[in-house]
């Protein structure tokens, strides 16, 4: 039976033993914060390990789109829940112009030379790149050839659309824009003729919700990059990834570092062990499917590339043109679309 | 240390953590409202006029309260009858029942949302079962609507009305409808004028929890719902965490609290009358 001593010893143990993850933080930690889904699951399973065999270092994930990361960012001014961030374009613009990141030197990184040198400036490193297109379910529909067909039978009846709150939606959005007469900073006419199809289209959703829905065959066209593609397919799902006739888009994932870190040099470590060869490979094996961004690395055939040149051949964006507007196109996306 | 403790100070902590983690934080999104420029700097009323001088965002609050009523009515015309079905019951069947009606709740609010997807969507359960009986020829569209979405709510917010009720609803002297039944009422009349009544506090306590908690249930409204069908909470997500216009999400907070709060504060003074008529 347990007597009020032997009842102390084992909480004291106890409480003892969950010390013992901070003791062990306290040689080499660093907390980074990560995409969920593909991007946390990847980098638990192979990043983390990594870095723990390369330096010792004890990586802690927080789960957090890159607009989430901005906000806690934000509102910690100066005390960051995180020293080390993935961010998208958009994000990343508003965060050097917030004053939340480092600066950052390239030379820090052994690894740097094997990158393309647009990959590092003053801000950060680019560990990846995503390729947005259109996905489409070959049992349902035939092969879309490019974003205005979005908006034609068959197609628009099963299309699932989202908004301007995510980076790929803003770019196809901007890229269907540009098929009826728009550019990077006029939208209008994509609205425009979105509004005249709408009663049509499947789905009206939130960003993280599209997969699912598609999964659900609630749509059957979307917009999306190539890894949620891969993603779905190694489930089962039917589905296609298209590169639209005016082209693919391309945007770069960037990893910076938060101000006011303290673990700044586990930062560059753990960059660093990212954008190795091995562990580059590793994540653009499926289901991960990572576009990689280290020149080392032997794309893989299933990839959108063949190689890291052919980033050029690809729709890029001036997220600095398109940041200041993005406000006005959510509310207008917003009024459109309401029922 | 002889002192007794008074009312007050065992009361403090509870005080003291209201005051830090809610009075503090609301004073500070009420200050950051009074600010024009999303970088905090310029002080001024203009996210107020931004807000207020759109119609658009009077229709948005009008289907967010419209939600709740809706929610809570399906709530009511549901949850009364299991309710009065309950009180009936022996004490093992109740215990079978509490479980089935807590089960929701220990539930995470993201699985429970998305397994809604999979019956309502256009291959899901409901679709393929009636396309299968034969009784629709084109899968009907349930999810994205707001017939699918106060379906949903309502499974999702039941253990909300009917927790409080069947609480308030056991306490009934069962006597009393022998009683009226004694006195000549029928069983209908016995209903509305004595058990209906009667568990007015806890019909009113359970309409309050559910009307709060659907009309800022962001996750099940966005994700059922869509993007197409816009409520207060999707539209104070995308100004602090996309666009980062915390005064104007702050000035769409205070709408969503004040509206909701006002609904609440107009039915928990019917509940007082309510309850006054009965007891006084």
């Amino acid at each position: 039976m347990f007597n009020r001593r032997s009842l102390l010893t084992g909480a004291t143990a106890l409480g003892g033993a969950s010390l013992l993850p901070m003791m062990a933080w306290a040689k080499g930690g660093l907390a980074a914060g990560i995409y969920p889904g593909p991007w946390e699951d990847a980098y638990r399973a192979i990043v983390q390990p990594a870095l723990k065999k390369a330096y010792d270092i004890d990586l802690e994930f927080a789960s957090l789109f890159a607009v989430d990361e901005i906000a806690k960012l934000k509102a910690s001014r100066g005390a960051p829940p995180f020293d080390a961030l993935v961010l998208d374009p958009g994000p990343r613009i508003t965060a050097i112009e917030g004053g939340l990141l480092e600066k950052f030197d390239p030379k820090k990184l052994t690894n740097a030379s094997k990158l393309p040198p647009s990959f590092l400036d003053q801000w950060g490193v680019c560990v990846s790149a995503q390729v947005v297109g259109i996905a489409y379910n070959p049992k349902k529909v035939p092969a879309p050839k490019g974003w205005g067909d979005l908006l034609k039978d068959p197609w628009v009846s099963r299309l699932g659309l989202s908004g301007f709150q995510t980076t790929f939606g803003t770019v196809a959005l901007i890229e269907l824009a540009k098929v009826f007469g728009g550019s990077e900073t006029n939208v209008e006419p994509a609205m425009v003729e979105l509004k005249k199809v709408l009663p049509k289209v499947a789905a009206v959703g939130q960003p993280a919700a599209m997969p699912g829905l598609f999964q659900q065959g609630q749509c059957d066209v979307m917009f999306t990059n190539t890894q949620v593609v891969a993603i779905l397919k190694g489930k089962g799902v039917d589905i296609e990834f298209v590169k639209p006739e005016t082209g693919a888009i391309a945007f770069y994932n960037t990893f910076h570092i938060s101000k006011g870190s303290e673990q700044v040099e586990n930062a560059y470590k753990y960059f660093d062990t990212i954008i190795s060869k091995d562990v580059q490979t590793a994540l653009m094996q499926p289901p991960f499917s990572f576009v990689p961004a280290n020149k080392e690395v032997v794309l893989a055939p299933d990839l959108p590339l063949k190689s890291l040149e052919e980033f050029s051949g690809f729709v890029v964006h001036d997220w600095a043109k398109i940041n200041p507007l993005r406000a006005a196109w959510i509310e207008k996306f917003n009024k459109d679309m309401a029922k | 240390m002889t002192l007794k403790p008074a009312e007050w100070q065992l009361a403090l902590p509870l005080g003291l953590a209201f005051a830090s983690l809610f009075l503090a934080p609301f004073l500070l999104l009420f200050g950051v409202s009074f600010f024009n420029d999303d970088q905090i700097t310029q002080p001024g009323f203009g996210q107020w006029i931004k807000f207020f001088g759109d119609p658009f965002h009077y229709k948005v609050i009008a289907d967010t309260l419209l939600l709740g009523v809706k929610t809570v009515a399906a709530t009511v015309i549901v949850g009364y009858p299991l309710a009065l079905v309950f009180i009936d019951l022996g004490p093992r069947l109740q215990r079978v029942l509490i479980f089935i009606i807590v089960m929701p709740l220990l539930l995470s609010v993201v699985v429970r949302t998305f397994a809604w997807i999979v019956v309502l969507g256009r291959e899901g359960v409901i679709n393929t079962l009636l396309l299968h009986l034969g009784v629709i020829s084109e899968p009907l569209r349930l999810l994205q609507t707001e017939l699918g979405l106060v379906i949903s709510m309502t499974q999702i917010e039941m253990p909300l009305m009917l927790l409080p009720l069947i609480s308030v609803m056991s306490r009934i002297e069962p006597n009393l409808r022998d009683a009226s039944a004694a006195l000549g009422a029928s069983r209908w009349r016995t209903l509305f004028t004595v058990i209906v009544p009667l568990s007015m506090p806890g019909l009113i306590a359970g309409c309050l929890l559910v009307f709060a908690s659907s009309t800022t249930a962001f996750i099940s409204q966005s994700i059922i719902g869509g993007v197409r069908l816009i409520y207060l909470p999707l539209l104070i997500w995308q100004q602090s965490l996309v666009v980062f216009n915390w005064p104007f999400a702050a000035v769409t907070s205070l709408a969503l609290l004040v509206s909701v709060l006002s609904v609440i504060a107009a039915l928990s003074y019917l509940g007082r009358r309510a309850g006054g008529a009965i007891h006084g």
